[in-house]
């Protein structure tokens, strides 16, 4: 394939150590580290370059489902089945502050650029927005306009934006103090913006992926050929926006060219589901994590 | 007083041990009457713990004042009573403790004698406490259990330390105290006293002596004494309450009153201890409750207090009471008269009461017809009748016209039935074979060949669960075939007006030129269950079950969706008529069956891929603190906070149509076949704006009905320049009146009004047809058809009086039609200023009834 020439498609490193399933796994902002979390209520910090675990944060009650880490490094937010919102320290590993007010398990939770908001997003419906700065543990805003689970959130220097099964990519902009909202008509499972912040790539649970132009809100091209029906899963864009990365329920992993969505490589990264899907930001690098436990590298 | 009487001298200040002076005995002390008997300026104050004040001497003020009398500043604190809705005042028990000081509350103590718990011998106090502090405990958690803890079960272990001595001495419970060998020594000391008593020769004691209880009874030195008995078995008799008693004090009035008990006879007699003649006793201390009250120191402390006595009440007082009280309770349960009221004798209010009306046993609660609804109708075999020259009357000639046409719509019934019921008005003695019957038949006749299919309308009832050959196509995805269009004569008047009845059924049967859901025959199918209901005023609900799998808010959206579609196409219809005889284009499709299936999917799939993304827009409030982390600027800086966002399904259809109109007007502009639209063209059939159900509820009405008077007041003035014109609205105003009140009468549904023929008016005012779609516009099918059935109802009713009217001046033909106008102008005039006043809403609801009224009343005018 020589289109997939550039694409992570050989393994160059496996994460080993989580128990049980990995729910996500994510770059640090500048791609040296990753985080992942699982089901074995642990967030692990790695070198995936080197394949080093460096760290383990343990606090979490229950399942960790998604993870996030401030553009400096400093700070870690975690959430999951516990129904909070854990603020760490990345260094000490201590929890700094734990946000309660979700009514329900946390299904993503991201900084926003200056790593003074942690917005979340529930199952209960709502996306929760949580100051770091000041000492209050009560959310700042509460966003409940959804009608089903909020899946996954992505924030921009002045948007929210959010997707959730009721088949809506919400953006809520706070500088214009509007929300759009585009309606798929299927469940979303996961957002991923592209690099230039164009487009929005919406992972559906009609083992689709539909790419949405973020400006008008037309659909620009549809990705199939997966499998996503059942588990919530990622997707993501490659660095260069040439191509779309996303899992498989079957333990394939999928790259479509972005333009003309055609399955420009496909192999198996694991013998599970692909849970996650991560992107390095710079290099032509990938992290996938499964059901199966592990956390895979990925490099040209 | 004087000083000698303090006889102590002191030196230095004694030591007053706190614990063994209590304070309840140095009040008392301080009380008792030593202070009282000092002079003023000798009295000593002294505060609660019974220590000397110094009214201030050491503080440098004046502090004598309330110390010691009540306990506040102010003395008794004035109270005034207020209670206002939110704060209702409370019912205040007043009690003694209200009224005391504390330091005299404290004195009271815990509201009576009690026993140490040191002493407490029998372990009454210590079970009491221990039911207090269990209580006390209670309140403090909350405990499993709710409620208290029963007493029963949380009794201590009350053995005091007196019982415990005497259990090891040998006692036990219920047996005397008293050692039989004490017993037998007081016994033996005792009969010495009595040998010597006896000597000395005193009677009194004797009687003391007989009345010692312990001598009686200790005869026999081993008699095991049980006087600690453990049930008192003793049945309450009295009135009081448990515990109460009221011989507490005064034990003497016991006997007095066992002996009232037993012999109830010596009553009468009052050999009392207390009895006086004016039956009330001094309360005070001084004289001896055995003593013989004598007139004069009857009421030495009488301080106007008249206490009754209360013993030589009770009796007679309880038995009459009860007496009462058992001669109300029978009465009581007879005629539930309160206590102490008395049934009247005479009662001079009823309530009447009739028996509900007895159905026969053979009634079913449904109408009958005595024809059939749908008589059979031969009217291909039989001959024309012969041609019959109008009444010369002109309003004649319209009521028969307008009359035939309906009867050929509606059936034969409503002749039948109007004949029945306009017996004696000499208006419609054409239906009897009088002046005009001829013409009648041939008119009928006529309008029944106009219209071979139109002539039947379906019935309601009969119509109900047949399975149409439509309904049959939809089931099988058929595509309905167009459907081949009469060709409609805008000359014929009577026609339209018959047609307007209901909606053409050529709208229900859409061809496929006009279908604006045409790639998607599952929402096409939709769309003419949609017009179907709608203008059979039918309930939408109906199509819900059709669109199951739909969400609510696409059904909304599909429905304005429709609703814009059918304006457009009611709108594009006048231009359809003209161009039946093109086939539409777009109809022709020529496609296999096989691959049309698929693609049938395949589009579906398309469309509904089309449909989304579907994006809107909201307004959101950033929480300022969050706009302050993302560094940005408020966007509602200062503004004052939005309603809250409507989340109900009403409220999203109400706001939707601003996000969706554009969307809904390119959707009409797409279904409706691009010709340019002629004002002149006659819009034969009333084409009912699509009803908003929403709108019509909330927008206002009252501007709607004036726009209309207006437009109305306009086209009214227009009218004036073609008479015939005017007349022929005229005269399909009053047919349309009658049909209208016809049609109430016999209780069917009757649709609306004829529409103005557009086409006699000249073009240029706004919309000519809102002088009659006013009244309907902007309400759903079953509004309009209960406004109708109001405008009916009020027709009738000055139609009612006009036909009594035309009976008495029936003779003089030459004016009385225009009299008759007027009056009935006037009638309608006067009927709607009583209607006015009764029904607020109707006159809403109905500008064009004024503007056709005026109109009339107009016309007639010009005409004298």
């Amino acid at each position: 394939m020589g289109s997939s020439s550039g694409l992570p498609t050989k393994e160059s490193n496996v994460l080993q150590g989580h128990e049980g399933a990995v729910l996500a796994v994510r770059f640090n902002g500048d791609g040296n580290y990753c985080l992942s979390c699982g089901k074995d209520r642990t967030l692990r910090l790695w070198n995936p370059h080197r394949g080093i675990h460096i760290k383990t944060y343990k606090s979490h009650g229950r399942e960790v489902r998604d993870v996030h880490v401030t553009s400096d490094n400093a700070k870690l937010c975690s959430c999951g089945g516990d129904r909070q919102i854990f603020y760490w320290d990345v260094a000490t590993g201590r929890v700094i502050r734990k946000f309660r007010g979700h009514d329900s398990e946390v299904n993503s939770v991201k900084f926003n650029e200056y790593g003074a908001v942690v917005v979340s997003a529930g199952y209960d419906r709502s996306v929760r927005a949580w100051d770091c700065r000041s000492q209050s543990t009560e959310p700042i805003q509460i966003v409940d306009t959804f009608l089903d689970s909020v899946m996954s959130i992505w924030l921009t220097k002045t948007e929210i934006i959010a997707a959730s099964v009721d088949g809506t990519v919400r953006t809520f902009d706070i500088r214009a103090g509007r929300e759009l909202v585009d309606d798929l008509g299927h469940p979303v499972n996961c957002i991923s913006m592209s690099n230039d912040g164009n487009c929005v790539l919406a992972g559906c649970l009609d083992s689709t992926l539909r790419l949405l132009d973020r400006t008008t809100g037309e659909l620009l091209q549809v990705y199939k050929g997966h499998t996503c029906k059942s588990f919530k899963m990622d997707c993501c864009l490659t660095n260069t926006d040439a191509h779309v990365a996303g899992g498989s329920e079957d333990g394939y992993m999928f790259f479509w060219d972005l333009v003309d969505a055609s399955i420009v490589a496909k192999f198996r990264a694991h013998t599970s589901v692909v849970t996650s899907v991560a992107y390095h930001p710079k290099d032509s690098c990938m992290l996938t994590s499964s059901v199966d436990g592990s956390v895979r590298v990925w490099k040209p | 007083m004087n000083e000698g009487d303090e006889d102590f001298v002191f030196y230095g200040t004694p030591i007053e041990r706190e614990e063994e002076m209590s304070r309840r005995k140095r009040k008392a002390v301080g009380d008792a009457g030593q202070m009282r008997s000092l002079p003023v300026w000798k009295q000593e104050v002294t505060d609660e713990e019974g220590r000397r004040r110094f009214h201030g001497a050491f503080t440098g003020g004046f502090s004598a004042g309330y110390y010691n009398t009540v306990g506040s500043k102010e003395g008794w604190t004035p109270q005034t009573f207020t209670s206002s809705r939110k704060n209702r005042a409370e019912v205040k028990k007043q009690s003694v403790y209200s009224f005391l000081d504390d330091d005299e509350k404290v004195e009271m103590g815990g509201h009576g004698l009690e026993t140490s718990s040191q002493f407490d011998t029998f372990g009454f106090t210590a079970a009491e406490v221990a039911r207090k502090q269990a209580e006390k405990d209670q309140k403090m958690r909350p405990s499993a259990i709710p409620g208290p803890v029963p007493d029963e079960i949380v009794l201590p272990a009350a053995n005091s330390i007196g019982v415990k001595l005497l259990m090891k001495m040998g006692w036990r419970h219920g047996h005397s105290i008293k050692n039989s060998h004490s017993g037998k020594l007081y016994d033996a000391r005792r009969e010495a006293r009595k040998a010597f008593l006896a000597l000395t020769g005193n009677n009194g004691t004797s009687d003391v002596v007989e009345d010692d209880p312990g001598a009686v009874k200790s005869v026999d030195i081993f008699e095991i004494h049980k006087d600690t008995p453990v049930f008192v078995l003793e049945p309450k008799k009295d009135l009081h309450g448990l515990g109460f008693d009221p011989f507490k004090n005064a034990p003497e009035f016991r006997d007095r009153k066992a002996a009232m008990v037993f012999g109830s006879k010596a009553q009468g007699t009052k050999r009392g201890l207390f009895t006086t003649n004016s039956g009330k006793a001094a309360p005070g201390f001084g004289i001896g409750a055995l003593e013989e009250s004598g007139v004069e120191d009857e009421d030495i402390f009488s301080s106007g207090f008249e206490f009754e006595e209360p013993y030589v009440e009770e009796e007679p007082m309880e038995t009459l009471r009860t007496k009462q009280d058992s001669k109300l309770r029978l009465t009581d349960k007879e005629h539930g008269v309160l206590v102490g009221f008395r049934l009247a004798t005479d009662v001079d209010y009823f309530i009447e009461r009739f028996p509900p009306p007895a159905i026969p046993g053979e009634f079913r609660p449904y109408h009958k017809f005595l024809t059939p609804l749908q008589a059979p109708w031969k009217t291909d075999d039989m001959p024309p009748p012969p041609e019959a020259p109008p009444p010369e009357e002109k309003d004649q000639r319209i009521l028969i016209e307008g009359f035939a046409a309906l009867v050929s719509r509606c059936g034969k019934i409503y002749e039948d039935l109007s004949q029945e019921k306009n017996k004696t008005n000499p208006l419609f003695s054409f239906l009897r074979g009088g002046n005009g019957y001829d013409f009648y038949v041939r008119k009928l006749w006529e309008e029944q060949q106009k219209r071979p299919h139109q002539r039947l309308i379906p019935a309601p009832a009969s119509s109900a669960q047949k399975l149409t050959a439509e309904a049959r196509g939809r089931i099988l995805g058929e595509k309905p075939l167009k459907r081949t269009e009469e060709t409609t004569t805008p000359v014929q008047l009577q026609y339209h007006l018959a047609d307007s009845f209901t909606m053409p059924s050529s709208l229900a049967g859409v061809p496929e030129s006009e279908k604006p859901f045409r790639d998607d025959p599952l929402k096409q199918a939709r769309f003419e269950q949609f017009i179907k209901d709608k203008y059979e005023g039918g309930l939408r609900s109906i199509s819900s079950s059709v669109v199951g799998s739909m969400s609510e808010a696409e059904r909304a959206r599909e429905r304005l969706d429709f609703e814009a579609a059918a304006e457009a196409l009611s709108q594009g219809k006048n231009k359809r008529s003209s161009s039946t005889l093109v086939p539409p284009v777009a109809a022709m499709q020529f496609v296999s069956s096989g691959t049309k299936e698929e693609n049938a999917a395949a589009v579906a799939e398309k469309k509904k891929e089309k449909n989304y993304p579907k994006r809107e827009e909201f307004q959101w409030r950033p929480a300022p603190i969050l706009c302050k982390r993302f560094d940005l600027i408020d966007p509602f800086m200062g503004k004052p906070p939005p309603p809250p966002r409507a989340r109900s399904k009403v409220e999203t259809l109400i706001i939707m149509p601003e996000i969706l109109k554009s969307k809904l007007q390119e959707a009409a502009a797409d279904a409706a076949p691009s010709q340019p639209s002629d004002l002149q063209e006659p819009d034969t059939a009333v084409t009912e704006r699509p009803v908003d159900l929403y709108k019509a509820i909330f927008s206002d009405d009252e501007e709607d009905g004036e726009e209309g008077e207006k437009k109305a007041l306009d086209s009214s003035a227009t009218i004036a320049e073609s008479k015939a014109g005017a007349n022929s609205t005229l005269n399909k105003l009053i047919a349309g009146d009658f049909l209208q009140s016809l049609g109430q009468e016999l209780g069917l549904a009757v649709p609306d009004h004829p529409s103005v023929p557009v086409s006699r008016k000249p073009s240029g005012i706004g919309d000519p047809t809102k002088l009659v779609e006013s009244s309907s516009k902007g309400k759903s099918a079953q509004q309009n058809a209960t406004d109708q059935a109001i405008d009916r109802r009020r027709a009738s009713d000055g139609y009612d009086s006009e036909n009594s009217h035309s009976d008495t001046d029936s003779g003089s033909h030459s004016d009385s039609g225009s009299k008759r106008k007027k009056k009935h102008s006037k009638q309608h005039s006067s009927h709607r200023s009583r209607s006015h006043s009764k029904h607020h809403e109707r006159r809403k609801r109905s500008p064009s009834r004024r503007s056709r009224s005026r109109e009339r009343s107009r016309s007639h005018r010009r005409r004298h």
